[in-house]
């Protein structure tokens, strides 16, 4: 059996005596959106923070292609393919929505100073295939009539799209999204969807993480759910049964 | 007409400083308060490595450049720990530092004697001594500079940077190392202000540490606010502006008591409706917080 994905063992983290997260263990698998609910407070943005390094866990292990990546600073995180959605969007506001893909795009290499003085003959093609890639992403995200637009014009719901573009254009095969769809009207939020449902058909290696508060928009799109509460997981498995275990509509949906 | 070629000078070197420190200030969103630094360690390693080791003026600033690249790893390395409010605190203290050794040092820099009698420049066999032929290597070597920062500007080195200006932690999670290439554009702005001291020694022939002390950087670091930062016009503007408004400022034909101090108030008073009315500076786009 393939258990490629991300893998957490046992992580914990606490906070001013409090305990965050408490020995969480899951596995997210590609080719699947998985749920992480739970209530406000839970410890899901924390656990996020843990896997992609904003964090140090104070315990447990996270694998992902059998390397040990918890602890590692960010960017190394994300370069090993892990990439992110904040729960605050985070768009570089003074560049335009083209500037902000572009930026997912460049390699590690091509982002040092004196890159484009090795490559000087080949910098107009290299230029192109980038703005090949770029456009290529925003059609996808449905933002490239916006490509010129200043990211902080956009509305709240075209910017996390421009943030979830963004995390496609740089090829991350795990994406963590961060309630994507909190504070967007029903139209953006099925666009949101589409694009996820898009992702995982178009490329089954891709893992999505969704952490998400609307159960309607679990229902539709998520295949397994973990539900979070205190800092711990408390019940996993396929969507139907999470949700329609007695105990987590009284803890979370208050039925 | 020699007091226009002096300005043009000044203006010259001036734009190697500002162009210089706007990879840091402008496309990092640092405000770096020890620019002048740099500029005082190429203007004492150029005059040294000159006077000392009778290196001619071209290998010389090679190893100028070189040399201060070295002190601005060793600057930025811990002063790039910190953002926002603290780095301004540590590159003042950088700058305290550095003004002080060049300062107590008697026996590398004559301290407050200064160092007088610095040869010209003599690039193959031609002596630049005049002001006209000053101007045409101040400004090849603006050219130059201002050719490879706008290379840089554009790279994705360049939008690297701004995206880390706008928001840390979204580009690093795009796998952006701010350490990385905070470093870079911090040597390479060091490295370029090297230059512009080199050329100012030689061109006044006579350095002391005071022409390398904290108002200094604050005045670098003005221009650049004026002007706009982040782009490619703001700090030809805000060069312009901030040496040809005193000089301006000159005509108005004040009693002489008075001029002195009311040219100062004036050129504060300047500053402030500037920031009042364009806080991006007269050609920016982005605000600098
Ligand atoms: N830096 C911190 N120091 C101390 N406590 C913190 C810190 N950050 C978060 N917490 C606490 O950790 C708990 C979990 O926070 P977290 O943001 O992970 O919850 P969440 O599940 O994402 O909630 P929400 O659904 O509201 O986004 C909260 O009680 C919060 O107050
Ligand atoms: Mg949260």
């Amino acid at each position: 059996m393939r258990t490629e994905g991300l893998k957490i063992k046992n992580l914990s983290k606490a906070m001013n005596g409090l305990k965050i997260v408490d020995r969480v263990t899951a596995t997210f698998l590609p080719g699947r959106i998985t749920a992480l609910v739970g209530p406000n407070g839970a410890g899901k943005t924390t656990l996020f923070h843990l896997i992609t390094g904003e964090l140090k866990p104070d315990m447990g292990e996270i694998f992902y292609r059998k390397k040990k990546i918890a602890g590692l600073p960010p960017y190394k995180v994300a370069r090993n393919g892990i990439g992110r959605l904040f729960q605050d969007v985070r768009v570089f506001e003074n560049l335009t929505v083209f500037e902000n893909v572009a930026s997912a795009c460049y390699s590690e290499r091509s982002e040092t100073p004196w890159f484009p003085f090795l490559h000087i003959k080949g910098l107009r093609s290299f230029n192109r295939d980038i703005a090949d890639r770029v456009m290529f992403w925003l059609e996808f995200g449905g933002l490239a009539d916006l490509k010129d637009t200043p990211a902080s014009s956009l509305s709240y719901g075209q910017q996390k799209i421009l943030a979830i573009t963004r995390i496609m254009a740089a090829g991350f095969s795990i994406l963590l999204l961060d309630e994507p769809t909190a504070g967007l009207n029903p139209v953006m939020i099925k666009r949101v969807l589409n694009i996820l449902k898009k992702i995982i058909k178009e490329d089954k290696s891709k893992t999505i993480v969704l952490v998400e508060h609307n159960m309607s928009v679990v229902t539709e799109v998520a295949d397994w759910v973990y539900f979070m509460n205190e800092g711990r997981i408390s019940f996993f498995g396929r969507t139907d049964h999470v949700l329609g275990d007695q105990e987590v509509r009284e803890i979370y949906l208050g039925l | 007409m020699n007091y226009i070629l002096h300005l043009l000078i000044m203006i010259g070197i001036y734009m190697i400083l500002s162009y210089g420190l706007n990879l840091v200030v402008g496309f990092g969103g640092l405000l770096s308060l020890c620019h002048a630094v740099f500029y005082g360690i190429g203007a004492y390693a150029c005059t040294l490595l000159m006077m000392k080791c009778g290196l001619p003026f071209l290998p010389a600033i090679l190893l100028t450049i070189l040399i201060t690249g070295i002190c601005a790893l060793i600057v930025g390395f811990p002063a790039l720990r910190f953002r926002g409010d603290s780095f301004v605190i540590v590159t003042l203290g950088f700058q305290m530092i550095v003004f002080t050794v060049l300062y107590n040092w008697v026996d590398l820099t004559r301290g407050p004697y200064g160092i007088p009698g610095i040869p010209r420049p003599v690039i193959a066999g031609y002596e630049f001594t005049t002001l006209p032929e000053y101007l045409i290597i101040v400004w090849t070597f603006l050219i130059l500079i201002a050719v490879v920062l706008f290379i840089i500007y554009k790279s994705p080195f360049g939008l690297a940077l701004k995206a880390l200006r706008d928001n840390e932690m979204a580009a690093e999670g795009l796998g952006k190392s701010p350490v990385h290439l905070f470093l870079y554009a911090f040597v390479i702005s060091g490295m370029t202000a090297s230059v512009a001291g080199g050329l100012y020694a030689t061109y006044v022939t006579y350095i002391d540490p005071t022409s390398f002390t904290l108002d200094e950087s604050i005045f670098l670091l003005t221009v650049l606010l004026v002007g706009g930062t982040g782009n490619r016009i703001g700090p030809f503007v805000g060069t312009v502006f901030m040496i040809l408004l005193p000089e301006a400022l000159r005509f108005l034909g004040m009693p002489d008591a008075v001029a002195a101090n009311a040219r100062q108030m004036i050129y504060g008073l300047t500053l402030i409706l500037l920031m009042f009315f364009r806080p991006q500076g007269i050609a920016g786009k982005y605000m600098v917080r």
